[in-house]
């Protein structure tokens, strides 16, 4: 069975179609890659299927149930999350607070929970800027921050928007390493990023939007020769 | 699981125990060695302010919801309790908790329908809806006589076996401040100290982010503002109790509002310590300037002379000029320590220990 489904899922913001028709599904283990050009409708994806906005018209099923129309929050305790685009730290709390937080969605025991945060602190390397203030810390920093806050809430799908935007060569092969060893341990993952080298080595399969709608779906080495996905993202002339 | 060094607890932790234990115990001795009634009631004055601020803290320092309309809660307080005291004779140890309910009640409603509103359009709600129940309670003469007010006689005294207690002298009402100042202080305690407080510092910080996280917005927000309201409502029931008069001026205007929020931005915001801090500053404050005692000081140093024009001036207007220097000192306060006194000391404090730190490095 799909861990998350998408059927026929619309979000319209007046008469702008941010999502038209898309459709798609995940099977567990498994990293996808979410592609396009800018405002091709990839963060308004992740917002519907998280819970952000409900969606227009269409459905979203999460482990076979109906997820469309749930707050985050609830969405959260069902198992899946996300990060942002724009990293979101809590600034005036301290580097293992942040990552706390997360863990209290499963535990109302701080004890248990700073010892969660403790050990997704280590995974992403961050063990020790645990006193420092989230605020303080350099963009790199907060991505992997951004990521063990949501491991520590016990997820089995994880929506990563951009982790490796706005970071050098070394921090991205950092995090991408970071997300193959998520999917080791048996998460499922949706990956929406920009650099396509990284995309193509860590995705299973890459979902194609454009305009808000699915223009291709396949394995990574069927999107780098669709000539449909390089006319969108180059233009006519390079097919 | 290994524990990693920089996990270990901070700093000691029962040195704050022991002096909050012996800031209590010196409190608990003053009534014993000072009958001067005035510095009684400053010390009254003092623990009402406290409470105010420290209730506030919960909503507006820890979750960040700066309601600017506590007077709602205070107001209810002292009326629920004054009115089931004069009017149906129910003893206001009772009537208190009657007086909290009430304000947890309507705290839940009010919640639930401006907690959709963020940021500043929160501020504007909360501050109408603070003014409907003042305009509510002046008009609903029948009962709590408009802008009359409610004057109650003496509070009934308590008899516990063979003690009784009269609330004559201010000595009880001392205690019985002190008593709800420690509750209060230590309900902050356990809010920074639990799920609770994770959960609401999260939603101050990043809304969206902590509702992402699995944390649901709105109830949160309405506990913070409930366990807020009931103290709120305590510290309006103990002033009612304590002056035994409350009309909607003195109980249900913006000014009580102001009050608590101005307590916890000066002391420092979000802190257990800081709203006392405030409170501390700001009772003195307003004491010092009621009192003449800064125009009295100045004629005996001899800086200006009692028969002057500027001496009389002084006289006559300082002691009115208390708001006008309460709006000088957050606007300092907000200029050079935008995490209030606490905030700023704590700062110095790290800062002085860096630099002990680099000079051990390099003797």
């Amino acid at each position: 069975m799909a861990i998350l489904e998408v059927r026929n899922v619309f979000k319209l913001f007046g008469g702008l179609a941010a999502n038209s028709d898309v459709s798609f599904s995940m099977e567990q283990g498994t990293i996808m890659g979410l592609i396009g050009p800018n405002g091709a409708g990839k963060t308004t994806l992740f917002n519907c299927i998280t819970g952000y906005y409900p969606p227009t018209k269409g459905e979203v099923l999460f482990k076979g149930e109906r997820i469309d129309g749930l707050a985050p929050d609830k969405v959260c305790k069902l198992g899946m999350v996300r990060t942002w685009q724009k990293v979101r730290p809590l600034a005036k709390m301290t580097v293992l607070d942040n990552v706390m937080v997360g863990a209290l969605a499963r535990t109302n025991s701080l004890r248990v929970a700073r010892e969660i945060a403790a050990e997704q602190l280590e995974i992403v390397k961050l063990g020790q800027k645990a006193r420092f203030l989230a605020g303080g810390l350099p963009i790199g920093e907060r991505k992997k921050l951004e990521v063990a806050r949501v491991l520590a809430t016990k997820p089995e799908l994880l929506l990563l928007d951009e982790v490796m935007g706005g970071l050098n060569p070394a921090e991205s092969d950092e995090i991408i390493q970071l997300i193959l060893d998520i999917k080791k341990r048996g998460l499922t993952q949706m990956v929406i990023e920009h650099d396509m080298k990284a995309i193509m080595r860590i995705s299973d399969r890459i979902v194609v939007l454009n305009s808000g709608e699915k223009l291709a779906e396949g394995l990574p080495q069927e999107i780098v020769n669709n000539p449909e996905v390089i006319t969108a993202y180059l233009g006519e002339a390079h097919v | 699981m290994r524990t990693s060094p920089y996990l270990a607890p901070r700093g000691s932790t029962w040195l704050p125990l022991v002096g909050a234990v012996a800031a209590v115990a010196v409190l608990a001795a003053v009534p014993a060695f000072v009958s001067n009634p005035y510095v009684l009631h400053i010390m009254i004055l003092l623990f009402l302010s406290v409470i105010m601020g420290s209730a506030w803290n919960v909503v507006g320092g820890y979750a960040g919801q700066y309601s600017v309309g506590h007077a709602a809660y205070y107001g209810i307080g002292a009326y629920v309790t004054l009115i089931f005291m004069t009017q149906y004779q129910i003893m206001p140890w009772w009537g208190s908790w009657v007086a909290m309910a009430a304000a947890l009640v309507v705290a839940l409603v009010v919640g639930s329908i401006t907690f959709r509103l963020r940021g500043p359009y929160f501020v504007l709600a909360s501050i109408a809806v603070a003014e409907v129940i003042r305009l509510t309670v002046l008009n609903w003469k029948s009962l709590t006589n408009g802008a009359e007010g409610i004057l109650s006689g003496p509070i009934p005294r308590i008899t516990i076996g063979e003690t009784t207690i009269r609330f004559i002298s201010k000595v009880p009402v001392y205690y019985v401040g002190l008593v709800m100042v420690v509750a209060t202080v230590l309900a902050n305690l356990a809010v920074q100290h639990s799920k609770l407080g994770y959960y609401f510092q999260a939603i101050r910080e990043d809304q969206d982010a902590a509702h992402s996280l699995g944390i649901n917005l709105t109830f949160h927000k309405n506990v913070a503002l409930g366990i807020s309201a009931v103290f709120t409502a305590l510290a309006g029931s103990y002033y009612a109790l304590y002056v035994r008069f409350i009309d909607p001026s003195t109980v249900l205007t913006i000014d009580i509002s102001v009050q608590a929020v101005l307590i916890c931005i000066i002391g420092g915001i979000g802190t257990v310590l800081g709203p006392v801090i405030g409170a501390v500053v700001l009772v003195a404050l307003s004491e010092t300037l009621r009192s003449n005692l800064i125009t009295d000081l100045l004629i005996s140093l001899g800086a200006v002379s009692a028969e002057s024009k500027v001496g009389a001036f002084l006289k006559e207007h300082l002691s009115h000029a208390h708001m006008l220097i309460y709006g000088i000192l957050v606007v300092v306060v907000i200029l050079f320590m935008p995490d209030g006194i606490l905030g700023w000391v704590r700062q110095a404090m790290r800062r002085r220990a860096q630099v002990a730190a680099a000079a051990g490095e390099k003797p």
